[in-house]
């Protein structure tokens, strides 16, 4: 399997909530970790760590009743301790963990009936941090090798990319994975990737968006998944003119998503009028496209002359690297200078080439491109960690507490019209899947699901040592189904 | 002290009995008080809808489609929708310039969503109700060609290894091995498919597994359970204990069907290649000398789990997961002669 990250964390108290780096690093997380409830295709929460749940009327007192007999990959037995300790770093502070007797209270002052949601999603692992700094997990596989990047033996300026070895935790309170092993090789290039999937030295590779149409054009399997990354531009005062009203606005008629969704990434985007998706919130669609030029024309002719997207370019920041980013900020560019607005692009550090100034970061930027990796199965909890990222301190000073849909829209309404932040387009994440896979049944929001999978023997063509990468199929050994 | 147990099959609070019985009613209650529960949503979405201050028609109603707009469970909730609101005397009409009331159902990952927009005055006006997702079901395969007849004799969310016809013939029933609350057990449902006996193979004690296997067999009150590496056999009349012994399993042969009108047979050919697929349910002739002879097929809602004989040598009990519920459901198929 092969990841476009150079480098990954898996201790998820390390993870930067919304990041798309943290996305990658949950996604190998899953391998090694367990939650303490998982949410099917379906809308049903179901057991895993703990085994059953209850809470009391006001949705303020959870108690959780652990799964007995459940082992570390080590052999070693989980106890509440361990979980209290693992969560209680992760939770948000209202939220406070009492472990008991092989069971956990979850104490709130406030209501939280969205807590399954935030459970079965995100960084809420359960894991136990050994005194050497080792990561212990319960789930199907363990880390067996963690090989950073180093240089290349035959070319000491090229870098050999970072390797993780997975193996089949056998003692997996959930039943042995079907593979025995998954190897992880970071930081492979994107045309590499489909390469390597090609030619069978990968199984499963990230694929960038922009590589899609090339992938399905070379006939390899894509899987795609719900909108999982939302690109947006974010306002900064540091910038005077990115504190006025009538100057944001302009900005957001002007911007042209369709174009952006459609024509610079070949439909392999959607474009995005809300801050959340559509499959999280149900409600994404009433928000429509604010397109409007000549409005856009209108206010900029109202605008002081001295105002910084007047008289001097509003600097616009690109904060996450990929090409595709580079591209949508020069379109963000365009679509002001149709609206007589000037924006001037300040590449990504890392592609700044030669860097755009000795420090990009010193430069004031009045604007930023912004990649927000949805985290959270409850829309609440994943609003407030977006505000709490990306917005103002004041914003989120009235946050409602109430996981309430007619509530959470309102809230999504008032930031929206705040225009500190403007989304543009949403990204799925695309995988290319090997011919050997089966059994890819990863949850529509974006989960793998690498445990669930087996590899047709008879097709495999991966390499690496013989049988390890192999799994076995179940349904040749299944009872009764056999022709 | 627990309070009251939670079991991910059941979110809002609820007593054990309540919980035990609505699992042994689950193969017939489910479905009616699910539809209960979106039809309510309606009513009071078109309630809300209706009491929008300075809200007038004629409106033109708009069913959001598109990008992001989850497949909804089938059209009739859009036409219970309408009858709701013209009952309501929100004029209704198709002229392009009436202002849009543009509605939405929307399965989010725990919910489903419907919510109304509708402009009224100078701004939008925006409701919404929410239900839990597992409370709608959707709409049920449609019938299987008239060659293989197809009955959903049981399902359930949790997951089905094997089922058997209860042999002796008079009470119709089947029995099932099947997890509940994660432990391996035998259920005898009666004909209507409701649980009247459970039996916990506790002396099993099954290894954890991710491709859990085992077959059972019912003659007449006594059942013999097949696993991986050991045999359990218990009686349901006498309450016995369940005693197993270790055997190396010799799993069913393939079953051949054998309608009345052809006794060379057709067995039952499965892909069995991908469980995240819906599978293709197929006979074709017994005898390799009619091999040119055509397939019968019945495209069946998810994979096959497990195939298990009759009595009747021309139906067998198919064990499959539906993969737009998740429930483990057990169709009894039948090959009939004609078309």
């Amino acid at each position: 399997m092969e990841l476009h990250v150079a480098s990954v964390s898996l201790d998820p108290r390390d993870w930067r909530v919304g990041s798309t780096a943290a996305a990658e690093d949950e996604r190998l997380a899953t391998l090694i970790y367990d939650r303490l409830v998982t949410l099917d295709d379906y809308g049903r929460f179901q057991p895993a760590l703990a085994a059953e749940w209850s809470h009391d009327a006001a949705e303020k007192n959870w108690q959780f009743k652990l799964r007995p007999g459940v082992k570390f990959s080590n052999g070693s037995l989980l106890t509440s301790s361990d979980v209290a300790k693992a969560l209680q770093g992760l939770l948000p502070p209202p939220l406070q963990i009492i472990p008991g007797d092989n069971n956990l209270t979850i104490r709130s002052s406030r209501p939280v009936p969205d807590l399954l949601e935030q459970l079965a999603s995100g960084r809420y692992f359960v894991f136990r941090k050994n005194p050497d700094g080792t990561l212990l997990g319960t789930g199907p596989f363990y880390l067996a090798e963690n090989i950073p990047a180093q240089p290349a033996e035959a070319n000491p300026a090229a870098l050999k990319p970072a390797h993780l070895k997975f193996r089949a935790n056998e003692e997996a309170w959930a039943g042995r994975p079907f593979v025995d092993t998954v190897e992880v090789t970071l930081g492979a290039p994107g045309l590499r990737q489909i390469l390597d999937l090609q030619v069978g030295r990968a199984d499963l590779v990230e694929i960038a968006p922009d590589l899609v149409r090339k992938a399905r054009q070379d006939n390899l399997r894509v899987w795609r998944s719900a909108p999982a990354t939302l690109l947006a531009l974010r306002f900064d005062n540091s910038q005077h003119a990115a504190s006025d009203d009538r100057l944001r606005e302009a900005i957001d008629l002007a911007l042209d998503r369709d174009t952006m969704a459609n024509v610079l990434l070949q439909r392999e985007a959607q474009p995005a009028t809300a801050l959340l998706p559509q499959w999280l919130t149900g409600y994404a669609f009433i928000f429509g496209s604010p397109m409007n030029l000549n409005r856009a024309r209108e206010i900029r002719a109202a605008l002081p002359s001295n105002e910084a997207g007047t008289a001097e370019p509003l600097r616009l920041r690109v904060d996450a690297p990929g090409d595709v980013m580079k591209l949508l900020g020069e379109r963000v560019a365009v679509n002001a200078r149709q609206a007589n607005l000037a924006v001037q692009v300040t590449p990504h550090a890392a592609q700044a080439n030669p860097p755009a100034s000795p420090n990009p970061g010193s430069v004031a930027a009045g604007l930023h491109l912004v990649a927000w990796h949805y985290d959270s199965l409850s829309p609440r909890a994943e609003l407030e960690a977006l505000v709490s990222q990306l917005y103002q301190k004041d914003a989120f000073d009235t946050f409602p507490a109430y996981a309430d849909p007619d509530k959470l829209y309102a809230e999504e309404r008032r930031l929206l019209e705040q225009r500190r932040l403007l989304p543009l387009i949403a990204l799925p994440d695309y995988v290319g899947i090997g011919p050997a896979v089966r059994n890819w049944s990863p949850a529509p929001w974006g989960e793998w699901r690498l445990a669930d999978v087996w590899l047709e023997a008879s097709e495999s063509t991966t390499s690496g040592a013989p049988g390890e990468s192999s799994g076995t199929n179940p349904k040749d050994r299944a009872p009764g189904v056999r022709p | 002290m627990w309070p009251i147990p939670e079991s991910p099959f059941f979110r809002k609070s609820c007593s054990p009995a309540l919980i035990l019985l609505t699992f042994l009613l689950l193969g017939q209650s489910a479905a009616a008080a699910d539809t209960n529960s979106l039809d309510d949503a309606i009513l009071v979405l078109v309630d809300r809808v209706a009491a929008i201050p300075d809200l007038h028609g004629p409106l033109r109603l708009e069913f959001a489609t598109g990008d992001g707009v989850a497949a909804s469970p089938g059209k009739t909730w859009q036409e219970s929708f309408k009858k709701e609101l013209e009952a309501r005397h929100l004029g209704l009409t198709e002229e392009p310039s009436a202002p849009p009331l543009r509605v939405a159902l929307t399965a989010t990952p725990t919910q489903w969503i419907l919510v109304a927009s509708v402009r009224s005055s100078d701004h939008d006006e925006v409701r919404l109700v929410s239900l839990p997702r597992a409370s709608i079901r959707l709409p049920a395969m449609p019938a299987a060609p008239l060659r293989i007849e197809r009955q959903l004799v049981f399902e359930s969310p949790e997951r089905i290894l094997d089922a058997s016809s209860l042999w002796n013939g008079s009470e119709g029933g089947i029995v099932l091995l099947a997890y509940r609350n994660g432990q391996l057990t035998a259920l005898q449902t009666d004909r209507a498919g409701a649980v009247k006996q459970l039996i916990p193979i506790l002396a099993a004690d099954p290894q954890p597994s991710r491709d859990p296997r085992g077959e059972l067999s019912a003659q007449g009150t006594d059942v013999e359970v097949l696993l991986p590496a050991k045999t359990c056999s218990f009686g349901w009349a006498s309450h016995s204990e369940v005693k197993c012994r270790v055997v190396k399993p010799v799993w069913r042969a393939t079953t051949v069907l054998t309608p009345p009108c052809d006794p060379a047979g057709w067995k039952i050919v499965t892909d069995g290649r991908d469980w995240a697929v819906p599978e293709m349910f197929q006979v074709v002739p017994d005898s390799s000398a009619r091999e040119g002879s055509a397939a019968i097929l019945s495209e069946l809602p998810g994979p096959i789990l497990n195939v298990n004989a009759e009595q009747n040598p021309a139906s067998a009990l198919v064990v499959t997961r539906n993969l737009h519920s998740g429930d483990y459901e057990v169709y009894r198929i039948t090959l009939a002669c004609g078309n």
